[in-house]
């Protein structure tokens, strides 16, 4: 029973000695990773969100979509995101610096969305969420997505149709009932300002000095696989 | 045995007896809040097992309940998840712990009353988090999803429980501390601070970027291997050698594996942030950790398989020993290919994959909720004094689940490294030049199969789960036989004293 | 464990214990009770197996590869390292290296450096009448590299005379000179000058730092714009 004590500050120790080196190191030298600014865009990187894409991303929350999607770039070389347009380099600390959560995920289901906003840009981009929410074989035949039309609300015409009716973009056997629209509802404009939202900038001067460059020598190794040292 | 045959002519004269009748009279003590908590874990089991199939469904047939806004995949797969953690996991552990902790503490437990209640609040906790997700509050932070206004209710419950089985610790009779009660105390104290550090830093008072996915999986990773883990062991330490009625091979082995766990189990979380958004440093320790945990894992299983090696035929007969072995080689299984995983080579194939999900769910049933399974069978015929009423549904149960779990790590885990592989393949075109990557929906398209058949596993996984519900009721409600009982066993065992 | 002989009740010896159980329970009850209680092996117990040696040396191992990987993989544990392979003190090498821009990062460096330019020159390269001078065909942008990188470096003052029209505006210094403002680098200065001559249709030869420095060199001590009449030596 006298070891009931030792065993105690075993216990405490190894949480402690863990939260710390994980935890609490990582929490105190975030502290120095701020905004940087760029002079030739004459904007502090990384930018804040705008306000209708952070209700978005409350709607993200709430339908769990970082269960299918992640929001990381992984690093050059390894695995092929870059080769995949989801991004132009890999993801880092600082570009999620002002998120006030973080969905990084951990399931590929669907793609990655770090960079969604440069894939699906403006108006044309819009309008493909627009299909894409709807219905996923509309844009993406044999998806797993499952539909989200209750994003939209099928309403009668009162009056003069509405100018946010998206009906237009939607595929003939999609079309409401004579005398009806089609309208995103207020979440489903804010998920896709949220999506459209969504790009990180060029790297930042810091990391970029920190970029791993092989030596000329392997420089025709690396092209093959990722990491030749990986394998213990 | 001889002593048994003195004893039924005259109980009083043999002092082992005194010791089995103050188990008897401890195991009385268990009764309410254990039932409570075994009760709920049955009914939690189900409702997640119900979510389950759902979620696994619309994941190969999407339009399955589309228009169902509560039961999208993301909050289908989130009530899933909650459940049979919170639900299923917690209770069946806090029920097994409480029991094991009163037998080995050689204590009462006193005051149970509150503790019964302490029960009611976990689940109301876990009901009122459950509607929030259904109801789009979920936080979306993996394993931490109740929203803010159910936690402080299991906070309240878990604060109860704990010290409960401090109290009870703190006042037993038993001088040694054995093994298993190192893993208890370890699991209670651990979990309330990796739940309410991570609610601080995640919910309340959110830490900078992504130090905040740095505490989700150390948070997340630490409920399984600080919490489930040592509840799971503590109970195959208990119970292999208790049916078996053998000691456990080695004393040092067990604190080795003990102290080994507790050291590395804590780093090796951050390996699901490999290639991630976080400093290289810390990934390299979460893989190095992850990679040491091979010791607590050899030394832990060959303490058990030194223990049961050449007393397994007892297999044949017990339940309880047949799901506890189960479970105790998966432990085995599950954490060398998670040790595997970590390294950088593999883990740029299976990260993201299905492969995680079949690697989850090979430690969280394949081992532990088979543990659970297993102490289920034993305890509750020694606190309601009833024996379960069918040795076919037991055996049902068993292949069931053990049969679907199978089915289920091995179809993921090739449509998980299928998928890796295809994501990171760079075909070499007709011209020699490295080509462009396999177009996303193809790589979704190949992987359909296997989630169908893991559609398959789970209504397989879901039967044996009713036929031990139906078990579990049925013992509950039947009236108590007078008389000496047989223990219910799968094969009749006449010339083996042993309990199932 | 002493403290506790005040908090429970006084401890009964075993045969007093199982009559006092006895005496308030009824035979069923017991029987039942002795019945599951007596066929359950005893209570779990540790052997004492000494651990064998070839652990040891699997977990020496074990954890002398283990920080072999660490310390190689530490990425110098530095908090913005996101790659393992990353090694400090090569890439402190390869950056104090001189690093060669293809001729199109340095048009492109240049074309944003100039966004500083078009507010005077404008983007046209045309300039405003009367006032700031074009670059576009302009014979001192085509003309020798030494007057023009003068012109960068110190700026220019007074009238001049470009493509037959006078202008009298005041370009203010951006070289890295005594009292200077803009303090651009020399690399800042050649790329920018490499792109007004390759821009609007001229096409001139580049500039490069070495150029730049060279001249900022030979003039280290000016510090005052340049006027029209002190540049024709530069433009021979």
């Amino acid at each position: 029973m006298n070891r009931a004590p030792l065993i105690f500050l075993g216990i405490f120790f190894a949480l402690a000695f863990s939260w710390t080196g994980i935890v609490l190191t990582n929490h105190l030298s975030y502290a120095k990773l701020q905004p940087v600014f760029d002079e030739t865009e004459g904007k502090a990187f990384p930018q804040k969100l705008p306000g209708n894409a952070e209700r978005g991303k409350e709607v993200y929350r709430d339908l769990g979509c970082v269960y299918c999607h992640t929001q990381q770039v992984r690093q050059p070389g390894y695995g092929t995101d870059i080769e995949r347009g989801w991004g132009e380099r890999g993801s880092v600390a600082r570009d999620y610096i002002h998120e006030k959560r973080v969905y990084l995920g951990s399931m590929r289901t669907g793609p990655d969305l770090r960079n969604v906003g440069a894939r699906f840009v403006g108006d044309a981009g819009r309008d493909w969420h627009i299909q894409h929410f709807y219905d996923p074989q509309i844009t993406s035949k044999g998806s797993i997505m499952p539909p989200f039309r209750f994003l939209f609300e099928t309403r009668s015409i009162v009056g003069e149709a509405s100018p946010r009716a998206v009906q237009a973009k939607l595929p003939a056997q999609y079309q409401p009932p004579a005398g009806h629209e089609i309208v995103l509802t207020q979440r489903g404009e804010d998920l896709i300002s949220y999506l459209l939202a969504l790009k990180d900038p060029a790297l930042y001067p810091e990391e970029a000095a920190r970029v791993y460059v092989p030596k000329p020598e392997s420089a025709e190794k690396k092209t093959e696989s990722a990491h030749p040292e990986a394998a213990k | 045995m001889a002593s048994s045959l003195t004893a039924s002519l005259n109980p009083a004269s043999s002092p082992d007896l005194a010791k089995r009748a103050e188990l008897s009279a401890i195991d009385a003590s268990t009764k309410a809040p254990a039932l409570y908590f075994l009760g709920s874990a049955v009914l939690w089991l189900l409702v997640g097992t119900v979510f389950a199939l759902i979620a696994s469904y619309k994941l190969h047939t999407p339009e399955f309940l589309g228009n169902i806004e509560w039961l999208t995949f993301g909050r289908a797969r989130t009530l899933h998840l909650n459940a049979v953690i919170y639900g299923w996991s917690v209770n069946a552990s806090f029920a097994v712990a409480l029991w094991l902790m009163a037998r080995l503490a050689r204590a009462e437990l006193r005051h149970v009353g509150l503790l019964f209640i302490a029960a009611a609040f976990w689940n109301l906790g876990v009901t009122v988090g459950m509607v929030g997700i259904a109801l789009g509050d979920s936080t979306s932070i993996e394993w931490l999803e109740f929203p803010t206004y159910a936690t402080p209710i299991l906070f309240v419950a878990y604060a109860l429980i704990g010290a409960w089985a401090l109290i009870t610790f703190r006042f037993g009779r038993a001088k040694h501390i054995y093994v298993s009660q190192w893993y208890l105390l370890a699991a209670l104290f651990w979990f309330p601070w990796l739940y309410s550090i991570a609610q601080i830093m995640l919910l309340f008072e959110p830490t900078r970027g992504t130090v905040q996915a740095l505490v989700n999986w150390w948070f997340a990773h630490n409920v399984l291997g600080l919490w489930f883990t040592p509840i799971g062991l503590a109970a195959i330490y208990y119970f292999l050698p208790k049916v078996l009625g053998k000691p456990i091979h080695s004393y040092y082995l067990s604190v080795l594996g003990f102290w080994s766990l507790a050291i590395f189990y804590n780093w090796a979380g951050v390996h699901h942030l490999i290639g991630g958004p976080v400093p290289v440093w810390v990934q390299t320790a979460g893989i190095a950790a992850s990679f040491m945990m091979v010791v607590p894992v050899i030394v832990t299983g060959l303490n058990q398989h030194l223990t049961l090696v050449g007393a397994a035929s007892a297999l044949k007969y017990s339940p309880t020993l047949r799901f506890i072995v189960f479970g105790g080689v998966n432990y085995t299984l599950t954490s060398l290919a998670g040790s595997l995983m970590a390294m950088r080579s593999w883990a740029e194939i299976t990260h993201f994959t299905h492969y995680t999900v079949a690697h989850a769910h090979h430690g969280m049933y394949a081992f532990f909720t088979m543990v659970m399974f297993g102490s289920i069978y034993y305890i509750l015929p020694r606190i309601i004094l009833k024996e379960w009423p069918s040795a076919k549904l037991i055996s049902l149960h068993f292949w069931a689940t053990a049969g679907g779990i199978t089915l289920y790590v091995v179809v993921m885990s090739i449509a998980g490294i299928q998928q890796g592989l295809a994501m990171n393949a760079l075909p070499v075109g007709a011209d020699g030049h490295a080509g462009s990557p396999i177009p996303f929906l193809t790589i979704v398209a190949n992987t359909i199969q296997w989630l169908e058949l893991r559609t398959v596993a789970g209504v397989v996984i879901a039967i044996g789960h009713i036929a031990f519900a139906i078990n579990f009721t049925w013992m509950l409600v039947k009236p108590r036989q007078p008389g000496t009982s047989e223990p219910t066993l799968f094969r009749h065992a006449p010339d083996l004293e042993v309990a199932p | 464990m002493s403290s506790e002989k005040t908090k429970l009740p006084p401890h009964i010896p075993a045969e007093q214990h199982q009559r006092a159980e006895q005496a308030g329970a009824n035979d069923d009850s017991i029987q039942k009770v002795h019945a599951i209680l007596l066929r359950e092996k005893p209570e779990p117990s540790e052997g004492f197996t000494p651990l064998p040696l070839f652990l040891l040396g699997f977990i020496s191992a074990m954890v002398f590869v283990c920080a072999v990987y660490v310390v190689h993989y530490r990425g110098g544990f530095d908090p913005l390292v996101y790659d393992e392979r990353f090694d400090a003190e090569a890439a402190k090498a390869a950056a104090s290296a001189p690093k060669e821009l293809t001729p199109e990062q340095v048009l492109a460096s240049g074309k944003r450096l100039f966004q500083t330019c078009a507010a005077c020159h404008q983007a046209t390269g045309l300039g405003v009448a009367g006032v700031y001078p074009p670059l576009a065909g302009s014979e001192w942008v085509l003309g020798k590299e030494d007057r023009l990188i003068r012109v960068l470096l110190h700026g220019l003052g007074g009238p001049v005379q470009v493509i037959g029209n006078t202008y009298n505006g005041a370009m203010p210094a951006f070289g890295k000179i005594p009292g200077g403002g803009y303090n651009w680098s020399e690399e800042k200065i050649s790329h920018v000058l490499s792109y007004i001559r390759h821009e609007w249709g001229n096409n001139a030869g580049f500039i490069t730092k070495d150029n730049v420095a060279a001249v900022l060199r030979a003039e280290a001590s000016r510090a005052k714009a340049w006027t029209q009449d002190e540049l024709a030596p530069f433009a021979q």
